[in-house]
């Protein structure tokens, strides 16, 4: 029961830090490496907001949500558009714009083990005699709820459903109206604030600290690889593999072999099915 | 009549008298300042300080060595020989403790702070035992005197010293060693035995080296005293979920859980351990725990977990005088309490340096080491004295005697010492789940 409950918890934490990754590319195919970045930025944000300027917790939470948010949209106006078409380039600039954030935070004395956030609902509760926490079960009904609003808002919306047309073909999108710089602005805004969700959820699990950064966008690549880049399903899926893949390491190998397997997948995957598991970037060029 | 004379009354009508007399007074004040600064402000001793600065063990010892400095240069310094000389801080970023830098960033910055700061001594860092002992060679060739004192618990360094004393003589260590650390830790867990009557565990360390090593030992060393170990887990270095050890540890019914991390990220086994409400008390290396806002943080869920410090001196105790003191002046400056045990080294450093220099009333490398081999003096974690032989310092014993070690528990928001019992200020207590 432990292991089927802490790799559920596993696997949407997994589910919720890939999810704003795996927009950005599905949408613009753009890999968007200040993910981690943004991911500790909107942990840093909520912190500084809450303890040194005294806003209430909810409020501290929208307002790095909102600012994380234009700077995702910034990223693409002012640096990203610049080296678009240019894969290699594109990932430099974003892994360097990364870079360059979370080193800003550890050079400006962010790194006592402290800055935590607080839990949403203090305490736990037994399922099936095994003890977990609230914000375990609230990260699970967020990360629910992300995959309910993702689908609605790509299937209901005239902006999702303008994301999914420029991700089905660009050019026909385009001879139809859609503008693909606008809506690459809106997938990395929607990418970014997907990371700052995540991050409010997750972190108050632990602390912030900058290598957690470099953990997401690391966490964040293997599963859009395993899942399948360009999936919504693919990213559930591969969040789940390799969620419970890890949980049932720690608990029959050794926790120490779990970044090993997560290797493994990735490794197998690539030999085996480049597209990832559901995903459909390749899956032609796989065939022929 | 002189020629300057003669040319002075020639143009006495055209040039101002007053303006003459301002330039003669302020020529002269500026000779006075020139020749009266030269007289006041003697030449500064600079500390070289290479240490990891993105690190909070960095920062720990960056702000003990600030600290002391402040404190002997505003009782006019460091008498040499007569002399009063201030103790002038140059510190520079190692990056030693980041993943992936390699050593040889850290010796690049223990060379230039010889050469190009002219740093008289090296202090504190570098704080990583590779690149601590590769510095060994640069010290050396160098002819400078190092006191590390953050991080480095390699029982090589001074093994090195003892081997090739003449090559490594330059090298004195406060941090202590791994060796009487876990025979300390091996004490303590003894103690605990004999009080609570306890004598099963779950070990569960950091996938590095020295946790590894360590762990390793105190489970060996457990064993040999009858222990059950009931499990010995090691976690990669950013983990971020513990519950499958943890429900190991409950369902095995260990009575101690016994970490031993440096990482940030064991907050989260502190934390899930609070929120399982796993029935064994959380007692190890837990580097997490150390910070003074730690309990405000995790909203008090460290409650009742024990951590271990390498030396005494981040909490106050009667025992040891001078840590009253050493905290008061820390919290004044830095507004919280010292936080690892390397504060507490780092601010002796200074301590440490001036008794020697004063002592040998020169900054002479053959004159200092002679003098640091005979430091005895009282200082925020015991007695400080080093073994002559291989200048490591000489540590758990009676407080009075030797350098001591120091176990802090979180209860009702406060780090209080529970071992070792000569400066305990309170006795160790176990949550509620476990009564």
């Amino acid at each position: 029961m432990n292991i089927l409950i802490f790799g559920f918890v596993n696997s949407v934490i997994l589910a919720l830090i890939a999810c704003g990754f795996a927009l950005v590319y599905g949408v613009s195919r753009l890999a968007n490496f200040a993910h981690g970045a943004l991911y500790i930025l909107v942990g840093f944000a909520t912190w500084l907001f809450l303890n040194r300027l005294g806003i209430n917790y909810i409020g501290s939470i929208l307002l790095s949500i909102i600012i994380v948010s234009v700077i995702g949209a910034g990223i693409y106006r002012l640096f990203l558009i610049r080296v678009k078409g240019m894969p290699a380039s594109e990932i430099i600039a974003s892994l360097a714009l990364g870079i360059a954030i979370m080193e800003l935070f550890r050079w400006r004395g962010f790194i006592s083990e402290a800055y935590m956030l607080p839990p949403f609902i203090n305490g736990s509760v037994s399922i099936a005699g095994v003890m977990i926490d609230w914000q375990r079960l609230i990260i699970i009904a967020v990360g629910l709820a992300m995959l309910l609003f993702l689908w609605l808002f790509t299937h209901h919306t005239k902006v999702g459903l303008s994301l999914r047309a420029i991700a089905q073909d660009k050019h026909a999108s385009m001879m139809s109206g859609i503008e693909p710089d606008r809506t690459a602005v809106i997938s990395l805004a929607m990418g970014s604030a997907l990371a700052g969700i995540a991050a409010v959820v997750i972190l108050p699990l632990g602390n912030i600290t900058v290598e957690t950064g470099y953990m997401v966008l690391t966490n964040a690549i293997a599963v859009c690889i395993i899942g399948g880049l360009g999936s919504w399903a693919g990213v559930f899926a591969g969040a789940f593999l390799l969620g419970f893949a890890e949980i049932l390491t720690a608990a029959f190998i050794g926790p120490q072999w779990q970044m090993v397997v997560v290797l493994l997948f990735i490794i197998l995957t690539l030999i085996l099915k480049p597209s990832g598991l559901l995903g459909r970037q390749k899956e032609l060029e796989e065939r022929v | 009549m002189t020629l300057f004379k003669e040319v002075a009354m020639k143009k006495r009508g055209s040039v101002n008298p007053i303006g003459i007399k301002s330039v003669l007074i302020l020529m002269m004040l500026l000779c006075f300042y020139l020749l009266s600064s030269q007289v006041a402000v003697a030449q500064p001793i600079v500390l070289g300080v290479p240490i990891s600065r993105g690190y909070p063990d960095g920062v720990d010892a960056e702000r003990g060595i600030t600290l002391a400095v402040d404190e002997i240069n505003a009782k006019g310094g460091v008498n040499v020989a007569g002399t009063k000389r201030p103790f002038k801080v140059e510190i520079s970023d190692t990056r030693d403790l980041e993943p992936g830098v390699p050593v040889s960033e850290g010796l690049l910055v223990v060379e230039r702070l010889i050469i190009e700061e002219k740093a008289n001594f090296i202090v504190g860092g570098p704080i990583r035992s590779e690149a601590a002992l590769a510095a060994m060679d640069v010290l050396s060739k160098h002819k400078k005197v190092s006191i590390l004192s953050a991080g480095v618990l390699s029982p090589a360094y001074q093994k090195r010293v003892a081997e090739n004393y003449e090559k490594y003589k330059y090298c004195f260590r406060t941090t202590g060693n791994v060796v009487p650390m876990i025979e300390g830790t091996i004490r303590t867990f003894e103690s605990i035995k004999a009080k609570k009557g306890f004598d099963s565990a779950f070990i569960m360390v950091q996938d590095v080296a020295h946790a590894r090593a360590a762990g390793t030992a105190v489970k060996e060393g457990l064993e040999k005293k009858g222990w059950k170990i009931i499990g010995y887990e090691v976690y990669p270095t950013g983990a971020t979920d513990f519950s499958v050890g943890l429900s190991k540890a409950k369902e095995g019914k260990a009575q101690y859980l016994i970490p031993w991390f440096d990482m940030p990220e064991v907050s989260i086994l502190m934390k899930q351990w609070y929120d399982m409400k796993v029935p064994a008390l959380p007692i190890g290396y837990i580097h997490a725990l150390k910070d003074e806002p730690t309990w405000k943080a995790t909203d008090g869920k460290v409650a009742y977990s024990i951590a271990l410090y390498a030396k005494a001196g981040s909490v106050a105790t009667m025992a040891i005088p001078m840590t009253g003191a050493f905290v008061s002046a820390h919290k004044k400056k830095y507004g919280i309490e010292p936080r690892s045990e390397w504060t507490s080294t780092s601010y002796m450093v200074a301590y440490i340096l001036k008794d020697a220099i004063e002592r040998a009333k020169s900054l002479e490398p053959d004159l200092i080491i002679p003098a640091l081999e005979k430091t005895d003096m009282m200082g925020t974690y015991g007695r400080i004295k080093f073994d002559p032989k291989n200048h490591q310092i000489i540590e758990n014993g009676d407080p009075k005697e030797t350098a001591v070690d120091m176990w802090a528990q979180w209860l009702d928001g406060k780090r209080v010492i529970v071992f070792p019992d000569k400066i305990a200020t309170k006795s160790l207590e176990l949550p509620p789940w476990m009564k």
